[in-house]
């Protein structure tokens, strides 16, 4: 629902076909902003758009891989089309092998790989959106994860990926702060998805909750002045969302 | 601790059907119960003062109740929203019921929308874990339709009141759904008498929702909870940390003021903090920056009884509302006070 007068807004989300990004980009356009997703799976990101465009909005979809340059331009030119981006929400991420090697084990390319999906892709996005985001004075979120400080035996490859995620955001944040956009990083929480499943192979999962036990988190994030927050690194299913003073 | 230990018994009598001062008496016309390790006291609401002393310090909410439940007309005919916790003047966490007396949850479909006014209101998805909330969506501020149209939540026990039957002595900033309920009876006797005694009195805001919630899981710590925006000044955390290193207890007036305070304790002490917070005080958590409470009394199965179980243990709980009810204390927010001080 929009307000009458006032320009669409438009959210950019990656890895949207399912999981996370998929309750989060459904949520958005709930809220009314025009979306641009990408995602690998050509079907499931079919799908994931048709409930999304339920909410009369605007649904573009993108099958492709954000760690390939070619990709993100064809997510950077629709961007280009709609004028603006008022949320870039870098979520896609790659877990590495499963089941998740020890650092000892861990492939070289597995390592670049991973890092090039989940701490490289959200950059060269940032880059690539900034004169858009500047414009509509956006707000980017980068999805990270406890592992990236948890030192939890076999999640070495992911978590430094997120470790080093964490620290561009937080960079970037004071780099752009100047120029009106925000950044944040945001871990979601144990879920039960599909990266979890994957990284627990053959395991019950059953007891974490489903990704929607965010929703409280994102509408309170995306309810903020971006300015405000900018910075900082939230927990969605933690007791408290601090806004600095 | 099991969703079965919070269950009591109490008649419909202990009911508080209208605040004191419709029959003709003061705000702080009403008793305290008094709970300290050697058993319980009866007092006069009071009596307040001489319970506590210098180097304690009080805190008060100072949070103001809004008009926040709207009347809505739908699919299902004319209902009620209770606005719940606002996000942004055009999306809350709310509440719909069919009427005052009569909670839901309501089979509403996602995106279903509503008719307050001229306005619409959709409601988006339900509160995760919490189906009898959900997301509302407006396509116009919420304030506008609470100026116009709000009337103060009220339950099937009692009517809606003029809204300054809902403020305390402290109110000042509008927000909350409901009532912080636990100061109304301090009126400006009470509070010079709290002064000479040489108590301290310090804010904090707290926006709360609506009525505490009821538990549903079978694991008390395992239910879900709402967020309430919260702020807890830096005068006030030096406040706080002044009176304990003083030797002082801290004790908070109502509930709202108990999670803020434990939302900004760390251990090194209590610091200025804010933002929303959804921190389920109870006895797995544990109590940390506060050391006494005053408050209402509570019903069964809520997060508010779990709170005041954390201060007390569950027997003691028990064992307070057995002679609460026994001597006929009144419940609910227009009820007797009950002052909590664990260790004396």
């Amino acid at each position: 629902m929009k307000s009458p007068g006032t320009p669409q807004k438009v959210a950019l989300v990656t890895g949207a076909s399912h999981g996370l990004g998929r309750v989060v980009a459904g949520f958005v356009a709930k809220q009314g902003y025009a979306l641009i997703t990408m995602a690998r799976g050509e079907a499931d990101l079919a799908a994931a758009a048709r409930d999304f465009a339920a909410a009369g909005v605007p649904v573009i979809s993108l099958p492709g891989d954000v760690s390939q340059a070619r990709d993100r331009h064809r997510l950077l030119e629709a961007a280009k089309q709609s004028g603006r981006v008022d949320l870039l929400v870098n979520n896609a991420s790659d877990l590495g092998d499963s089941p998740l090697p020890f650092l000892e084990k861990a492939s070289r390319e597995s390592f670049l790989k991973v890092f090039e999906v989940n701490t490289l892709a959200p950059l060269a996005l940032v880059r690539d959106a900034l004169p858009l985001l500047i414009r509509s004075q956006g707000l980017v979120v980068n999805i990270t994860s406890d592992a990236a400080v948890g030192g939890y035996p076999g999640w070495g490859v992911y978590g430094a990926s997120k470790a080093a995620l964490d620290l561009v955001s937080k960079t970037l944040a004071a780099e752009l702060r100047d120029r009106g956009v925000a950044v944040v990083s945001v871990d979601p929480g144990d879920m039960r998805t599909k990266m979890h499943q994957d990284a627990y192979p053959g395991q019950d999962i059953s007891d974490r909750p489903l990704p929607d036990v965010t929703l409280p988190f994102w509408a309170w994030l995306l309810s903020q002045p971006p300015m405000k927050v900018s910075g900082m690194r939230y927990q969605a299913q933690a007791p408290v969302w601090e806004v600095p003073a | 601790m099991k969703r079965a230990e919070l269950v009591f018994e109490r008649p419909e009598r202990v009911f508080a059907h209208e605040p004191p001062e419709v029959r003709g008496h003061a705000r702080d016309d009403v008793r305290l119960l008094v709970t300290r390790p050697e058993g319980h006291h009866h007092a006069r609401f009071g009596d307040l003062s001489r319970f506590l002393g210098e180097a304690d310090l009080l805190v008060v909410n100072e949070s103001a109740a809004i008009p926040a439940s709207l009347p809505a007309e739908g699919r299902l005919g004319s209902i009620l929203l209770n606005l719940c916790t606002r996000f942004r003047s055009d999306l809350w966490i709310a509440e719909p019921r069919w009427e005052a007396g009569k909670p839901g949850p309501l089979p509403i479909e996602p995106d279903e929308e509503l008719r307050i006014g001229s306005a619409t209101v959709r409601l988006l998805a339900p509160y995760p874990g919490i189906p009898r909330l959900w997301f509302a969506l407006a396509d116009r501020p919420f304030e506008s339709m609470i100026a116009e149209r709000g009337g103060p939540i009220h339950y099937g026990y009692t009517n809606a009141w003029p809204m300054d039957t809902y403020q305390t002595l402290f109110s000042r900033v509008p927000g909350s759904a409901e009532m912080p309920s636990a100061a109304r009876p301090i009126t400006p006797r009470i509070r010079e008498q709290l002064e000479r005694a040489g108590v301290l009195i310090a804010p904090v805001l707290l926006h709360t929702g609506v009525s505490s919630l009821e538990i549903d899981s079978e694991t008390v710590e395992a239910q879900a909870m709402y967020p309430e925006p919260f702020s807890v000044s830096p005068e006030t955390a030096d406040a706080v940390n002044r009176a304990h290193a003083n030797g002082g207890r801290v004790i908070a007036v109502g509930t709202t003021v108990v999670r803020a305070l434990e939302s900004a304790w760390t251990p090194e002490g209590l610091r200025a903090r804010g933002g929303f917070t959804r921190l389920f005080v109870n006895p797995d958590r544990g109590i940390h920056a506060v050391d006494g409470l005053l408050t209402g009394f509570h019903d069964p199965v809520t997060s508010h009884l779990a709170l005041l179980t954390a201060f007390l243990g569950i027997e003691r709980v028990r064992d307070a509302y057995a002679e609460a009810i026994r001597a006929g204390y009144l419940w609910h927010e227009f009820g007797d006070s009950h002052l909590v001080l664990p260790q004396g």
